[in-house]
């Protein structure tokens, strides 16, 4: 009775796993392919053009070899941008087109590059270029991950160390009572 | 007594499997959020983690209730392996926390209510373990336990709810009933999230499960030292 149902309870483990892998599979197999569809360019701000009331209307990038690209926008466009204090503007377009004007003005200014996401030539995003900061905040990646596995290990470690005391004072009581 | 580290265990397979995917998905699928770089990945760690050390004290004050109730050490056993393993989980929230701060608030810790009481935490869960070792084992030991567990338990919703009570600079709630509408995450990042909080669930169950027969076989040897006196007395009677 009880090996038929550690082997039911085994198999439905079994059937589990397999089912919440081929979920998961199929759900990134379906948004890999939908997160491909935005492509990324990184430059130089060479042109800023806004309407009558000073909002934004398009802009232009030149990339590294010097190819101009003008990007359209949408109200969704997102803005992550920061002044030459460091201090991180984020809105979008629909909510501050005469702002993020301004922003990309003094970028133009500064030439401090940014990163674009964009599809059909519309603008996703404008980021600072990630490059500028990737480095940093890497290190913080690491050391998140490395302590985390590293006191995961460490406590599997001494959960194995307390495991074998307990059995060797076990055994030896045992032979002990005979 | 049984192999409690066994390798083929389904649910360490199972917890494996899913940590390959959870990693898959944190560095290589999900896009770079917009505001804050690559450091934002820490998120797809640290709010596991701390759902983690909560779901942890849930366990101990549930475990507790149920042993204050039946009477059953089975429930004593449970309360203790998810105190030891929620002990772990709630250092590695305040660690991935502070390292997180460090480049975003340009801090390491700042007194605000969600910190502080995630650190209450922490210490509750060091009070329990540390009165278990060095309160004489027992019944009574069993029962004070039960009633600190309890006690323990009051801060998980302070904690949930401090970021909603206590604006600070704290991110609001992002998941489960008082969360933000305008802070949830999108749609990419969300289910990222589910997915290693899902992980981290797995392993904190596997870790309780193999702590629990780890504190089943300390009992027995408990029993089997009691045994073993017992008989050495009534030989020498």
């Amino acid at each position: 009775m009880t090996v038929t149902r550690t082997i039911t309870r085994a198999g439905a483990l079994r059937i589990a796993f397999a089912m919440i892998v081929a979920l998961s599979l199929s759900i990134v197999q379906t948004n890999v392919s939908s997160a491909q569809d935005a492509s990324v360019l990184s430059g130089i701000v060479v042109g800023v053009e806004t309407d009558e009331n000073g909002n934004l209307t398009r802009f232009a990038v030149s990339d590294s070899s010097g190819e101009v690209t003008t990007f359209e926008l949408s109200a969704d466009t997102q803005y992550g941008l920061e002044n030459q204090a460091g201090d991180r503007w984020v809105s979008n377009q629909g909510d501050e087109p005469s702002e993020a004007a301004r922003r990309l003005r003094d970028h133009r200014e500064r030439f401090a590059p940014i990163t674009v996401s964009f599809e059909n030539g519309t603008a996703l995003s404008v980021v600072e270029r990630e490059e500028g900061k990737l480095e940093a905040n890497l290190g913080y990646l690491f050391a998140v991950f490395a302590i985390t596995w590293a006191l995961f290990f460490a406590y599997v470690l001494y959960v194995g160390s307390k495991q074998r005391v307990l059995q060797h004072e076990i055994a030896k009581l045992q032979d002990k009572l005979g | 007594m049984t192999k409690v580290l066994n390798l083929l265990d389904p649910l360490l397979i199972l917890s494996a499997a899913l940590m390959g995917l959870t990693l898959y998905l944190i560095f290589v699928w999900v896009p770079t959020e917009l505001n804050q770089g690559a450091v934002q990945r820490i998120l797809y760690f640290h709010v596991p983690v701390a759902w983690g050390s909560m779901l942890g004290i849930f366990v101990v004050s549930g475990s507790s209730f149920m042993y204050l109730w039946k009477k059953n050490e089975k429930w004593d056993r449970l309360a203790v392996a998810s105190a030891e393993v929620g002990v772990v989980f709630g250092g590695l929230m305040l660690l991935t926390g502070m390292i997180w701060a460090r480049p975003v608030w340009a801090v390491w810790w700042t007194g605000e209510a969600k910190l502080t009481t995630a650190l209450i935490l922490f210490f509750i869960y060091v009070a329990y373990l540390m009165f278990r070792a060095y309160f004489p084992p027992g019944a009574q030991r069993m029962r004070l336990a039960a009633i600190i567990g309890l006690i323990g338990a009051i801060d998980t919703p302070i904690i949930y709810f401090a970021a909603n009570l206590w604006a600070d600079a704290h991110p609001p709630i992002i998941a489960g009933p008082a969360a933000d509408a305008e802070s949830t995450l999108g749609s990419d990042l969300g289910m990222v999230l589910l997915a290693s909080t899902l992980t981290f669930t797995f392993i904190f169950i596997y870790l309780v499960q193999t702590r629990y027969k780890i504190r089943k076989s300390e009992d027995d040897l408990i029993e089997l030292k009691r045994a073993s006196t017992a008989a050495v007395m009534t030989g020498a009677n």
